[in-house]
């Protein structure tokens, strides 16, 4: 054995297990650097064995013995605490989902605030108007309408299911009764003929008709005043309300 | 060139586990009849336990921490565990392969919170340096040596190597034993075992002169 096979060999093999017989330790008497490196390592192995295997316990076994009792016990009853505080907390949860979580999602208050959104179309009320008539009802955190700008006739709620349903509600009278907004007012339809009786009069026809027979008004009798275009088309059309209204002046005659 | 390891045949060095003898084998029925006592709520039996394995407790627990003083701490959780669990120890089995399991355990779960809590602290320098502290000044020496010795020979070494290093360079036992015990495959064992031998007897051997051109 050389000193390369004598150190491969010491960088693996047990050494309690060479006898003075193997080839490490034949090699070793004949080699003083691999002796020195062979004590070396065994001293080495020996001293940090003696070292751990008589360092004692300092703690003594009756105290070690007395702690681990108690501290075992305290820590049972701590189990059984914290299975008790999550048997209640669990109880909390489930009380908690079954009074207030589905009930609100069986109202179909869906959504993270209990908010939902609907758009009701309009045929008679205004989208102001509208807003008008619910925006009293429409006062919980979160809750809005929004009035289209584009002209289009609807209006959108965003609150609650009650505050939504009464909008919705409230919305459906005002459109099914004929007089409550969207038919004009035969005091508002008075006001706005003397309206275009003065614009009229400020703004004549610069081009009057001179036989209305020749060229009849498709719309005469029926829209019975307002500003004319250049085809004697009337600008505006006003219609008499069909229940009740005040009585249209005749055209000539201007209303005072 | 680089060195070549004489390897053995895992046979040669994996020798089966000796039956236990007689002695052993009523020390073991005394001490399942201990466990079964403390078990029933026997304090006495209990403490005699304690007293009979603490300090080989404390001596596994020497090689999973970094001074005695971590080693007593360990070693303390585990008669805690110990006592919470006797009614789960089956006394088919040895108590001490029992307790060393419980002491593996609790070591690798030690070293894992130690490892949490240092990098919740500010900072390693925020630290204060840890002392041995012990009023007998001899055991204060023994125990600076054997913290010195620790971090010098198994601090690089993974826990896995320096526990197989342990059980059979310097506590005797063989592989066969150390399978069993650590639950680990032969083949393992001895791997780990070379691997840690390696480690520790490189620096030893790189003293040899010819070790470096060795090492080319």
């Amino acid at each position: 054995m050389n000193c390369n096979e004598c150190l491969a060999a010491l960088e693996t093999e047990s050494l309690r297990e060479m006898t003075p017989d193997s080839p490490v330790l034949r090699h070793c008497a004949t080699c003083p650097d691999c002796a020195r490196l062979t004590t070396m390592l065994r001293d080495k192995e020996y001293e940090t064995a003696t070292v751990l295997n008589s360092l004692p316990p300092m703690s003594n076994p009756l105290t070690v013995a007395d702690y681990a009792v108690n501290t075992a016990q305290r820590r049972r009853v701590g189990r059984v605490a914290v299975m008790l505080s999550g048997a209640a907390l669990a109880v909390t949860l489930w009380f908690v989902g079954a009074r207030i979580v589905y009930p609100a999602f069986e109202d179909g208050d869906v959504g993270p605030a209990g908010v939902r959104t609907e758009t009701i179309a309009l045929t008679c009320l205004s989208p102001q108007q509208a807003g008008d008539i619910i925006e009293p009802y429409i006062r919980s955190q979160r809750s809005r309408y929004f009035t289209p700008t584009s002209g289009i006739s609807t209006i959108t709620v965003r609150g609650t299911a009650a505050e939504v349903a009464k909008s919705r509600e409230l919305i459906r009278v005002f459109e099914n009764d004929p007089g409550a907004a969207c038919r004009a007012t035969a005091t508002s339809l008075s006001k706005l003929e003397r309206d275009l009786w003065r614009l009229q009069g400020a703004f004549p026809n610069p081009n009057p008709n001179p036989n209305p027979r020749s060229n009849p008004n498709p719309n005469r009798g029926r829209a019975t005043t307002g500003l004319l275009g250049p085809s004697d088309q009337p600008l505006v059309k006003i219609y008499r309300p069909r229940e009740s209204g005040p009585t249209i002046p005749e055209a000539s005659t201007p209303p005072k | 060139m680089r060195l070549r390891r004489s390897r053995k045949r895992p046979s040669e060095e994996l020798e089966v586990a000796a039956k236990p003898t007689y002695a052993q084998l009523a020390a073991n029925a005394a001490d399942a009849q201990l466990a079964s006592l403390a078990a029933a709520g026997d304090d006495a039996a209990f403490t005699t336990l304690v007293t009979r394995y603490q300090p080989a407790v404390f001596r596994w627990a020497l090689i999973f921490s970094r001074d005695a003083d971590e080693a007593e701490d360990i070693a303390q959780e585990v008669f805690v565990r110990m006592y919470r669990q006797l009614d789960q120890y089956r006394s088919d089995g040895l108590l001490s392969s029992w307790l060393y399991t419980i002491t593996r355990r609790t070591a690798n779960q030690t070293r894992r919170t130690l490892k949490r809590r240092s990098r919740l602290a500010l900072s390693p320098a925020a630290r204060p340096e840890r002392e041995i502290y012990t009023t007998d000044p001899g055991g204060r020496v023994d125990r600076e040596r054997a913290a010195a010795v620790i971090r010098e020979m198994f601090s690089e070494l993974p826990v896995r190597q320096r526990e197989v290093f342990d059980l059979i360079d310097l506590q005797g036992l063989t592989p066969a034993e150390v399978a069993a015990r650590t639950g680990m495959k032969p083949v393992s064992v001895r791997a780990n075992l070379f691997k840690a031998r390696s480690s520790i007897r490189a620096r030893f051997l790189a003293t040899h002169p010819s070790y470096s051109e060795l090492r080319k």
